[in-house]
């Protein structure tokens, strides 16, 4: 008590750093613990995705493969892997615990029931009705475990008339039916171009969305039962979830009949707000309410650019941000993208009219080398008894009483067979032994 | 039954099960998931604001607080700066279910109403540069857990309350994208790296805040305790690109800008048809057969460099691969391909746009896109709730409101002022509404009326 009292006269960022410092993570509560997720997931991020975010913050997760392991662990970067596994499913296996089941066998299924009865959350991304087909869907096994949080990842639903249509998907399928594919990327000027196209996200972005919401509604029912005992099913399409950060373009449509266009690095809201050449690669620059504007033309020392387009409806015309855009390159390609961060932050210090925010375009390498992440512990390099040294992103929360951790990294296939069945359900090496011979492991 | 007709039944009695269980005209008659949460909001633009909206859309009750007259700078952001009905188009989406009060935090009789608002709640979202809500107003999270030890409190900021990038930093979406690497490795190689055509930096960072946020309720439901939590959308953004660390720490080199295609799962990426663009993958083995089934070429699986998972990711084999379905692709439809792929078993998808969503019967159904019947501002049909919960299921209610508009409603029963308490906090300049201006006024006819 007397070393909480001591902090309270530090200064925020001090006391910040103090108590939310992931180095100290390991001594602090987990906000999940006790909690048991079965991930069936196959083939999919966005599950993965969020049976990893139930277990950073500290739900025991357990991984259902088919006995040969999951396809996830094949896609990789030109097919690279780390032993058995590729890079992508390294990422997301941590705090894992990895059993297989053949769900095709009566046996296989009778053992997942039987895991069910114990579990908070199922996650599972089969077409919509297959478990169910099963035996071993909602129906069934909410009957068992009427607590049970059954979670269903599919992005054609699990109702609607596209549902029972058995559509495949992909990270890249549901981009395309979110909307956002179709306005990201250069507008055709003058004739086709083979990058002037609906261009899609360089990361799995609909998975890792789709991943998101399945874990908001995972965690809302949590809340939900502990007020009630109620479990519930709860069904996500990774296209919705992305589609749902597109803000207003449906209301822009049934308003005023406008479909969004893609507009490359501008903004059809909101400006300046883009990416700008500078003398070493590229760096971003806004300046959209008038203080703000303010400040980003003083920095440029442009009070003309100023008086030109003084209001912001001034600045949202399209002509008049290609005009503000060429303005914005001539200055900046005379510095690189540090120098003027440095402008910037000597403008904050010593002015401080306005904001402008700024930041270079960082290559993935780049964002390694920068210390701030190291600092905030955003990467950790950490030594898997099997997979060797790995290089993982951390959880983005810092937590003062339960932060989210990564305790290991990755699993070969079955390997937690004897652990868990023995523990969960009291079978044993000899079991598991024939078990494994009928095909049913 | 033979064992087919016997699946064919359970099939459908499946879809019957479902589509009753969530029925959207079955929504106001459940419960809602957070509906005894109350959470105060002091947010601008999209990475608060948005944070509360998620939590909103499932019960909590969110009181937003502006400051009185112009208010949040997201009123003013609106496409081509068209306003509709004297308001923004993402403020009527995005400022959804909450009550709108204005409170001047620049005086103290203002920040004493901010902390008997806290008071009364449980959960407080802000986006502020770090510190600014302790150092400009005394009312950060040392301050606020005096009002209410129980206090869940989040944070979101573009680099965090703490660290080297902390101060003389101020951060927006598109600065996460950059700093992040999303994006350089979104575009096409030999060309600029691409900003994402939507803030995806403050949704999908508010989504991830609201994760936490429900991590720390579930906490408190165990413990009574609160707690703060620190979050940086540049961060998230980091967390979300896949295998970009993985590979950079075994490989050393960096990620590059692989355009229309995924270099992790091949076939997958956009492909440019005869009249417009489609989405086209095949995870597995059975979806592969199922494409080359569909592009005439059945034999293609067979071929040792095309028959497995592993030998399609090797680059020169996916190399021609792509050629092949560029070509295919080129001399097809969108609606041949997405009818090909549902009919040979691999994905398949246009790429669509608003219009699209908002003439989709199948999205109407599950209220992916929501038609409100609004007070103030009519028929406003808008992106819905996502994830679909059959017990608790997402709602909206009413759409983003003007300045101040839920003053008395709040300041009444929440706090128990009585009219002319609030006329005198009103007089005194401690609360007020909206200033004349576009994105914050209410709708011209509402004002004749008054």
């Amino acid at each position: 008590m007397q070393k909480e009292e001591s902090t309270e006269k530090l200064k925020w960022e001090a006391w910040a750093e103090r108590h939310t410092d992931p180095a100290d993570v390991r001594k602090k509560d987990e906000a999940l613990e006790g909690t048991i997720v079965l991930d069936l997931s196959q083939g999919n991020f966005a599950g993965l995705f969020c049976s990893s975010t139930l277990g950073e913050f500290g739900a025991k997760v357990i991984r259902v493969e088919p006995p040969g392991g999951d396809v996830a662990r094949k896609f990789s970067p030109f097919g690279l892997k780390v032993r058995d596994t590729g890079f992508a499913y390294i990422a997301e296996a941590r705090n894992k615990y990895h059993i297989t089941l053949n769900l095709e066998t009566e046996e296989g299924r009778k053992l997942l029931a039987s895991l069910a009865r114990k579990a908070d959350f199922l996650v599972e991304t089969f077409p919509a009705d297959y478990l169910d087909r099963l035996g071993v869907g909602y129906r069934q096994l909410s009957r068992e475990n009427p607590g049970l949080i059954y979670i269903a990842i599919n992005t054609f639903g699990l109702y609607g008339e596209e549902a029972a249509k058995g559509r495949k998907s992909s990270d890249v399928v549901a981009q395309a039916l979110s909307g956002l594919v179709n306005i990201t990327g250069q507008p055709e000027n003058g004739g086709p171009a083979e990058h002037a196209v609906p261009t899609k996200h360089g990361n799995w972005m609909a998975w890792y969305s789709g991943g998101g919401f399945a874990s908001f509604a995972a965690l809302s029912a949590l809340h939900f039962r502990n007020r009630t005992g109620k479990g519930q099913l709860i069904d996500v399409s990774e296209a919705e979830s992305l589609m749902r950060f597109l803000d207003y373009n449906c209301l822009w449509y049934h308003a005023l009949g406008k479909n969004r266009e893609r507009v490359g690095n501008f903004d059809p809201a909101v400006f300046p707000y883009t990416y700008v050449s500078t003398r070493d690669g590229y760096t971003f620059l806004a300046g959209f309410s008038d203080i703000n504007w303010f400040a980003l033309t003083s920095i440029m020392g442009d009070g003309e650019l100023r008086e030109r387009f003084p209001s912001i409806f001034e600045r949202l015309k399209l002509d008049n941000e290609k005009q503000i855009f060429a303005a914005l390159e001539a200055w900046a390609k005379e510095f690189t993208s540090d120098e003027i961060l440095a402008k910037v932050q000597e403008y904050d210090r010593t002015v401080g009219k306005g904001v402008v925010a700024t930041g270079r375009v960082n290559t993935p390498e780049d964002t390694v080398n920068e210390e701030n992440w190291w600092k905030r512990k955003v990467f950790k390099k950490i030594i898997d008894p099997y997979y060797g040294e790995i290089l993982l992103q951390m959880p983005p929360w810092k937590m003062t009483e339960t932060p989210p951790r990564v305790k290991t990294v990755c699993r070969p296939v079955g390997a937690d067979n004897d652990y868990i069945f023995t523990k969960y359900l009291g079978i044993g090496p000899s079991e598991l032994s024939s078990l494994k011979e009928e095909g049913v492991l | 039954m033979n064992p087919v007709a016997e699946r064919t039944v359970a099939r459908n009695d499946f879809f019957d099960f479902t589509k009753a269980l969530f029925d959207l005209k079955k929504v106001f008659g459940k419960p809602e998931a957070l509906a005894d949460l109350r959470v105060i909001e002091f947010g601008t633009l999209f990475l608060g604001p948005v944070t509360s909206t998620f939590l909103g859309e499932f019960g909590a009750e969110v009181i937003k607080v502006e400051l009185p007259g112009a208010g949040d700078t997201a009123r003013s952001l609106t496409p081509w700066g068209q306003f509709w009905k004297n308001a923004a188009l993402s403020w009527l989406s995005e400022a959804r279910n909450k009550y709108h009060v204005a409170i001047d935090l620049h005086k103290e009789k203002g920040r004493d109403l901010f902390l008997e608002l806290v008071h009364k709640s449980d959960v407080v979202v802000e986006n502020m540069r770090a510190g600014t809500l302790e150092r400009k107003f005394g009312i950060g999270y040392r301050q606020l857990r005096e009002a209410n030890p129980g206090i869940i409190y989040a944070a979101n900021s573009g680099f965090g309350q703490w660290g080297p990038y902390t101060t003389g930093r101020a951060s927006y979406d598109a600065v996460a994208q950059a700093v992040s690497g999303l994006a350089s490795i979104t575009g096409f190689p030999g060309h600029p790296p691409l900003k994402a055509g939507i803030w995806i930096g403050d949704y999908y960072g508010a989504l991830m805040s609201a994760v936490s946020i429900l991590a720390a309720v579930n906490y408190r439901d165990r413990t009574g305790k609160g707690q703060f939590i620190d979050f940086s959308q540049s961060e998230n953004l980091i967390r979300a690109l896949d295998w970009t660390w993985v590979a950079h720490g075994q490989t050393g080199k960096d990620r590059e800008r692989y355009g229309n295609r995924d270099r992790a799962i091949v076939p997958a990426g956009v492909y440019r048809c005869a009249d417009g663009f489609a989405a086209i993958s095949a995870l597995d083995d059975g979806e592969f057969r199922g494409l080359a089934r569909a592009m005439g070429k059945p034999g293609l699986s067979a071929e040792e460099r095309f028959a497995t998972v592993e030998a399609r990711l090797v680059e020169s084999h996916a190399d021609a691969l792509h050629a092949m379905l560029t070509e295919w692709a080129a001399g097809r439809k969108v609606a041949e391909v997405e009818r090909l792929g549902a009919e040979n078993g691999f994905g398949a998808a246009g790429v669509k746009k608003a219009e699209d969503h908002y003439r989709s019967a199948h999205l109407r159904e599950r209220g992916s896109v929501w038609a409100v019947d609004d007070a103030i501002y009519g028929d406003v049909v808008e992106y819905g709730p996502i994830p679909k919960m059959s017990g608790t299921p997402g709602r909206i209610k009413w759409a983003g409101k003007p300045v101040g508009y839920d003053n008395e409603k709040v300041l009444a029963e929440i706090l128990g002022y009585d009219y002319l308490g609030i006329k005198t906090l009103e007089e005194e300049g401690i609360i007020g509404k909206w200033a004349n201006v576009m994105g914050r006024k209410p709708p011209e006819e509402m004002l004749k009326e008054e």
